[in-house]
Order: structure tokens, then sequence, then C-alpha cells
């Protein structure tokens, strides 16, 4: 969400009962604002949370101009030092979901990754990963599954740059408690026109995203209104700890998470 | 399609005048923007009057780069249905309905609050009598302060809501004290959830019911059990009968007894008595605060060994059918309760000495060997709180449980089987169920650090909530193995735990369902079911050639073929 808007979001925020304090806000909107004047990032989020055994990773996002593609990840356990995330590599995706250690918060640590089979001395079987790289690999894959906006928030300009809608006015009450109108920020997995016919009023600068409602299984997915209608909550069942609340009819939405960086794969038990 | 339509005195104009004019360009390219479009009525003309006058009113930055979408906006906006115009309904704000319940909510407080202000005023003595009676309610407005001083905790709203809602039980149910135990997210609602103790009559009463219902409910069980067995015996006579007459026509075939099954249920384990154990407490859950506080039923072991066996969400409807494998005996309200009962005796946690057996006034004979059994405690007034770095410390020994374990019998007093088998099966001594080793769990009041590890992963992570300004932080700890599950505790007397989750264990690397059983044997194994290999043709003709009748007049050479050939098959 955006650093900047941290004291108002504040009260929306609500992810498995924790909430940020005034002191982590302050603290984020300092150090997050010169980061982003030192990276010239047009657009600055506050990521979340992963939890890790001596001291947690805070995540921030920086944007500079296209808002699909052009993003970079950043880390910090002190907020003094906000050290960039390295490219996500397809293999520590895989070891990521893999491993069950828990992170430890030194992000200079090496883990083994070990399959199925207990073989340390097998070197297909046993993987090494930094601690950074499983980091970026989490985050990677939290943001390919579970982070999404809501319809209009990203705009697709006609050159093919991705921005976001510096206009967007929140999507109405009936619009704001179906699954379709959120959609997931990542390269679409869907043909363009299968995004773009599922809807009847099909907009080509919005609807080039995957929306969340074909995301297997149904259900997956948990969206509360409250608030008597005025604000809407998404939580995907996939990873316990990640938030997203809109406020109807009003540009204010966020995404968060917070939790141990753990894939929740008893999805299909729990319905 | 469009048409170009001009105007006449602009058709007069555009003939007569062939110099070009500046006057007459505006005018012909006036109409043609005005042009109107076949499929809609509109023109592009006051399309551009309403984007302009849009934008100009509204004065949003960097239209340009936006202004397809300004357009398109526009265009929306005019094809809006104007319901007033229609019938003059009123739309009540989508708020209404919370309103409405809160509203009630707050009255009843209210009323509640100036009656006791009057009888204070009035009767004195009375008053002091109404004081005893008052039930006792957690200060959960300040509980949340200190919470959210550590980054958990519920919005501010939502937390005066809750406290309010919780006076309202106060008044209206017959309980003692009522503390917030926290929020169970479920698929469609949300439960909040209040713990409470009953007040002694309505303990008495429940307690009383409860005896009622059990003693002829075991009966039942015996009866059951009784009629079942010569239910089978019958069956079985039945069979026989029927067996005799078709057995005596044709070749009778010689079956092996028709099976009979040795499985015998389990002797079911004793529930806990209401206000003890398990069901110590009493919790009520209601969707949103201010609707009617619902009542959760005790619950038996068995639930707490099913749901220890399975994962599910909440739905947020009490009745919902709750489908597992070992099939539970219940609603969600079952299921909802007896993870609460889980997550209580894992997470009730407070720093060392904040509770203290007995009253606390004066030093009493403790049995601590009994583990705590099911003595009352209380908080210690002598608490005085330790230092930061002492509950910080990740031994994590300052801190200490206050929830009674539950044992794997899905009790937290052991039961000891044999104790009822001996009376019960007097028949099969024989047996003689061995002698079982009382399950022990780890006392009450015994130190997180006892907690087992989650692969690598200690069971809680304390944090500290302030590092700028050491005065005022306190200590938070959150639980790995219930992600939702927390405490805080000042330097100070204050401490309070609280869950807010889905009521889901974290269980690396994940959850795998029960297997079936094995199929049981359905026969003694013997020969007459053993599978065993078909005789080959060399093994009969042996069979035939040692079964030979005796050849009379034995011949040399007949005797030296036999051998022959025999030494043949051994070599096969």
């Amino acid at each position: 969400m955006n650093v900047h808007k941290l004291w108002e979001y504040k009260e929306y925020i609500n992810v498995n009962g924790v909430m940020l304090t005034s002191e982590l806000i302050s603290i984020l909107q300092n150090s997050l604002t010169l980061l982003q004047v030192e990276n010239h990032f047009t657009h600055i989020q506050y990521w979340g949370q992963i939890y890790a055994v001596d001291v947690d990773y805070h995540i921030a996002v920086g944007i500079t101009t296209d808002a699909l593609s052009d993003r970079k990840y950043f880390y910090t356990t002190d907020f003094k030092f906000w050290g960039m995330l390295p490219k996500p590599k397809k293999k520590y995706k895989q070891l990521s979901l893999i491993t069950s250690f828990p992170f430890r918060g030194d992000p200079a640590l090496k883990i083994k990754v070990l399959d199925e089979s207990m073989d340390e001395a097998n070197l297909d079987r046993c993987k090494i990963m930094k601690e950074e790289s499983r980091l970026s690999a989490t985050i990677s894959n939290i943001c390919e599954e579970s982070e999404i906006c809501a319809r209009g928030q990203l705009l697709k300009q006609p050159s093919g740059t991705i921005v976001i809608n510096p206009n967007f006015y929140g999507l109405t009450g009936p619009e704001a408690k179906q699954l379709k109108s959120f959609l997931h920020i990542r390269v679409p997995h869907h043909r363009w026109n299968t995004n773009l016919l599922t809807r009847a009023d099909y907009n080509y600068s919005m609807d080039f995203l995957d929306s969340i409602d074909q995301d297997i299984p149904g259900g997956c997915w948990n969206l509360s209104v409250e608030q008597g209608g005025g604000l809407v909550y998404l939580k995907s069942l996939y990873w316990p700890g990640m938030m997203y609340f809109h406020k109807v009819r009003t540009p204010e939405a966020g995404f968060l998470y917070i939790g141990n960086g753990r894939k929740n794969l008893d999805v299909p038990f729990l319905l | 399609m469009s048409q170009t339509f001009l105007l006449e005195p602009d058709i007069i104009a555009a003939t007569e005048n062939v110099m070009p004019d500046l006057n007459n360009d505006l005018v012909l390219a006036k109409n043609f923007l005005k042009q109107q479009s076949a499929a809609t009525g509109d023109s592009l003309y006051d399309h551009l009057v309403d984007i302009v006058q849009k934008i100009l009113s509204q004065k949003p930055p960097d239209v340009v780069d936006n202004f397809e979408q300004y357009s398109w906006a526009v265009k929306q906006e005019k094809f809006r249905p104007n319901f007033d115009l229609l019938n003059d309904i009123y739309l009540a704000p989508p708020q209404l309905a919370v309103v409405r319940r809160v509203d009630e909510m707050f009255r009843l407080v209210q009323s509640k609050a100036t009656k006791l202000d009057n009888i204070g005023e009035e009767e004195q003595e009375l008053d002091l009598e109404e004081d005893n009676e008052k039930p006792r309610i957690q200060d959960l407005v300040d509980h949340n302060y200190y919470f959210k001083e550590g980054g958990y905790g519920l919005p501010d709203r939502e937390c005066y809501a809750v406290y309010i809602s919780m006076i309202m039980l106060g008044i209206k149910e017959p309980v003692s004290t009522v503390r917030f135990f926290g929020k169970i997210f479920g698929t469609k609602a949300n439960y909040y959830v209040a713990e409470t103790d009953l007040t002694i009559e309505e303990l008495d009463r429940r307690i009383r019911e409860f005896e009622m219902k059990d003693m002829p409910g075991e009966g039942e069980g015996m009866e059951e059990t009784g009629q079942v067995r010569p239910d089978e015996h019958g069956e079985m006579l039945g069979e026989g009968e029927a067996h005799v007459p078709v057995s005596k026509e044709p070749v009778p075939p010689k079956l092996p007894p028709e099976p009979v099954s040795t499985w015998t249920a389990p002797i079911p384990i004793p529930v806990e008595r209401p206000g003890s154990g398990i069901n110590k407490k009493v919790y009520w859950v209601c969707n949103r605060p201010g609707e009617q506080w619902v009542c959760l039923p005790d619950i038996t072991p068995d639930h707490i060994r099913v749901a220890r066996l399975s994962v599910r969400c909440m739905t947020g409807e009490l009745d919902t059918e709750v489908i597992t494998f070992p099939p539970f005996d219940g609603s969600e309200r079952h299921y909802l309760r007896a993870q609460i009962a889980r997550i209580a005796a894992a997470t009730s946690i407070s720093p060392q000495g904040f509770f203290t057996f007995g009253s606390g006034e004066e030093e009493e004979d403790l049995d601590l060997e009994e583990g705590g059994g099911d003595m009352e405690f209380n908080p210690n007034p002598y608490y005085q709180g330790h230092t930061l770095k002492d509950l910080l410390d990740s031994n994590l020994t300052y801190w200490v449980h206050h929830g009674r374990h539950i044992l794997k019998q899905g009790r937290t007093l052991w039961w000891n089987p044999n104790a009822g088998m001996d009376e019960a099966l007097e028949e099969e001594e024989d047996e003689g169920p061995p002698p079982v080793e009382p399950e022990v769990g780890p006392s009450l009041f015994s130190p997180l650090s006892e907690d087992a590890r989650i692969e690598g992963l200690p069971a809680w992570s304390t944090r500290v909530s302030s590092t700028l300004c050491p005065d005022r932080a306190l200590v938070v700890i959150r639980s790995n193995t219930w992600p939702g599950a927390v405490a805080y505790a000042t330097t100070g007397k204050k401490s309070e735990c609280m869950y807010v989750g889905w009521g889901l264990k974290f269980q690396p690397p994940n959850f795998s369902p029960l297997q079936l059983p094995w199929p049981k044997d359905e026969y003694p194994i013997g020969p007459e079911v053993m599978e065993m290999a078909d005789p080959t043709f060399a093994d009969e003709e042996a069979y035939r050639i040692a079964h030979l009748p005796p050849v009379p007049p034995p011949d040399l050479l007949g005797e030296g073929e036999g051998y022959g050939e025999e030494m043949e098959e051994e070599d096969e």
C-alpha cells in the first residue's frame, strides 16, 4: 500500500489481528521516502512483512514507469539499510515452496533444501539456497498468486506501458461484491481476449489482467464486506496473512502481506 | 450511418460566399461536429462540451494522459438511469442494517446503566449487593490499546462495539465474568468469541441437567450394545437354518463358518461436566457486534479427537454440517467450540507469577504433583511484573501457560479406561486389559520453553513494540503453532492474550488426511482360503505313480524305467 497514505490506511489494516503501530508507520514513511528519492521512484509501496525467527523482514516495492514489469523489491530488517532483492529464479521459486524451514532473519544464510528423500550427499537431491534468494522467490510467488488490484486501478496505455491510474474512483457497491472486479497484478496467464471477453462491459485499457474469480478451487478467495458495504476485504486462503482492502467508491485500496511466507497447501481440505 | 445536415442559412451562406472566410469555415466545422450519430443520437459537439466542462470543473491533474478515459467516463454518465424521475423511492444507506442492530444494543446497555445509577443513588446497601452480582467484564478497550501498541488488536470502531456487546452479554445472560477471547474468520462471516464463567446458580443448573442427561444416556448406551449382540446372534442362527435345507440336496460344500465381527466399539471417554476441564469456560459467539450472542455447547473428548485429525475453515453459520473423515458428531458449533478449546489450551499464556493457585492471598498447601489438576487459579495480587529483558528472553522461561493442557484422550484430567472396563466387562477377564500408563501433560504454569518446536521454529516468537523509546515499550509474543494467537505483557502489571485468525493450526509440511484402516481378515487363514500354486503336470504324474495300485509281477526293466522317469521329473 502507498507509503504516504499509511496513516489513513492504518484503521483498515487487519491481517490476522495485526495492525501497524504508530512507530512502525513513522519509521517506514521516513526511510521509504528517502529510498524513493534515492532511486527516483514515482511510486513506493509498503508490501508487508515476512516473519523470521530472529528479526522480521519488511518489504517495499518501488515503481518507476511500468507498474507491472518495472517493480523493484527491497527488504530490510532494521529500516536503516534497504537491500534490493535479486531477480527471482525459477529454480528458487520451486525450492522455496518445498522447504519447510523458517526464515532466520539473516539474508546471507545458506540453507539446504532437501528433496523428498533425505540425501545430503546427492547433489541433485540437495540444493543450497541463500536466504536472500529464497526471500525474493517467496515474494515473487506471493505476488504471482495473491497480489491483486481492483479493476481500473491499473491502466494499460496505448503505448503498452501499464500505469497506476491516477483517476481511479473506486468500484461501486455491487461491483465490489464480485470477485471478477479484482485482478491479479502479474503478467497475464490467460490469453488477452479471454480476459477481455469474460466481461460484457469490457474495456481494453482495464481488462488486460487475469481476474481472480478464475482461480482454482473456487472459494480460495475470501471476500468479506464490512461497515455495511463500505469496505471490502479480500483474503487468499493459499497465503494466510495476505490482505487486500478497498473502500467502496474511493480510490483507497491497498495490498499487504504479513506472514511467515509459507503457502497453505491444505486449501482443498478447508473448503 | 450519419448524414450531413446543413442548416438552410448555412447552405445559402456556403453557396453565396465563394471567397474563403473565417466565419464561414467556423460555421461549417461546427455543423460537422454537430452531426448526430444515428445510433445514439449524440453529437461530438455536445460530447466535447461535456468533457471540457467536466475537466474544467473537476480540474484533475495530467488530463492529457488520461483523456480517453475521461471521454469514456462522460459517455458512461450519460446512460445512467435516473430513478428519481420514475418513482420517488428513498434508498436507505447500506449502513442502515448495522445501525439498527447496534442502536438496539446501545439502548439496552444505556437503560441498564441509568437504572444502576438510580439504584446507586437511592439504596446504597442494595447497590453493594448489585455490585457483587454484576458480571466482571474485561476492559477490552484498555487491553486493545496495549495490543495496538504492540502491533496487534482490533480496529478502534470494532473494538468499542465489541466491548459494548460484551456488556450486553453480561446484562442478558447469567454470566459472572466476560473476557474477549478473539475473532475467528469464516468464509461467509466472522465469529467474535467471548469467554465467560457462568454464575453459580446457572452452573449448578447445568450440572444438574448434565447429570440427569448423562445417567440415562449411559444406560441407553449399555442397552444399545446389549441389543446389538442378540441381533447378531439371531442373524447368525437364521442364516444357519437357511443353510441347512439348501445344503442337503446337492453336494454339501464344506463352508468355513460365517465370519463374526470381533470389533467392539471403544468405550466412550466420559465427557467432562460443565465447569470443569475442557468445558470449564462457556463461550459465546456472534457474527457481528450487536447481534445476539449464541452460547456454544459443551463438547465431548471425541470432538477434540476428530478436530485434531482434520482441517476445516469455519463458514460463519453455526448450523453448517461438518464433513470430515473421521466423522464429526455435531454441527459447526461443536467444531468451533472444539477449535476454541484447543486454541485456549495451547495459547493461554501469561508472564510467570501473573496467576497463582488459590486466592493468592495466603499460602496454601498445593499439590503440584497432580499437574495442577482442576485447581482454581486467580490473578496474583503480589505480581510485580518482569523486566523487558526477561520477557524478551528467547528461552521463554518467564512466560507460562495458564491454559490446561488437553491430553490425547481429549480431556484435561486423565480418565482411567480400565477402571470402567473392569466393571463393565467382567466376563472377558481373560483378555486382561493391559495396565494403562496414566497420561500426564505438562502441568499448569509450565514455562513456554517446554513447548515443542516446529521444524526448527520455536513455538513462540517475542518482539518488542518500540525501539525508539524503551520506556514505553512492551513485549508481544506471538504463537507460531496457532498463527493469530498473541499475548502482550508490559513491564507493569498488564498482560492479556487474544486470538484473531482462521482457527487453523500450522502443521508443516502440510495436512494429510487420516488413512482408512486396513480391512480386517474375514476368515481365519487356513488351507481352505489360502492361495496356493496349482499342481503341474509333473506333480500330478508323480502323485499318480505314487498311488498306482501295486503291480503284482515286479519287473526289473519296468523298475529301471520307472526310476529313470522319476529322475527326469526331478530334473525338470
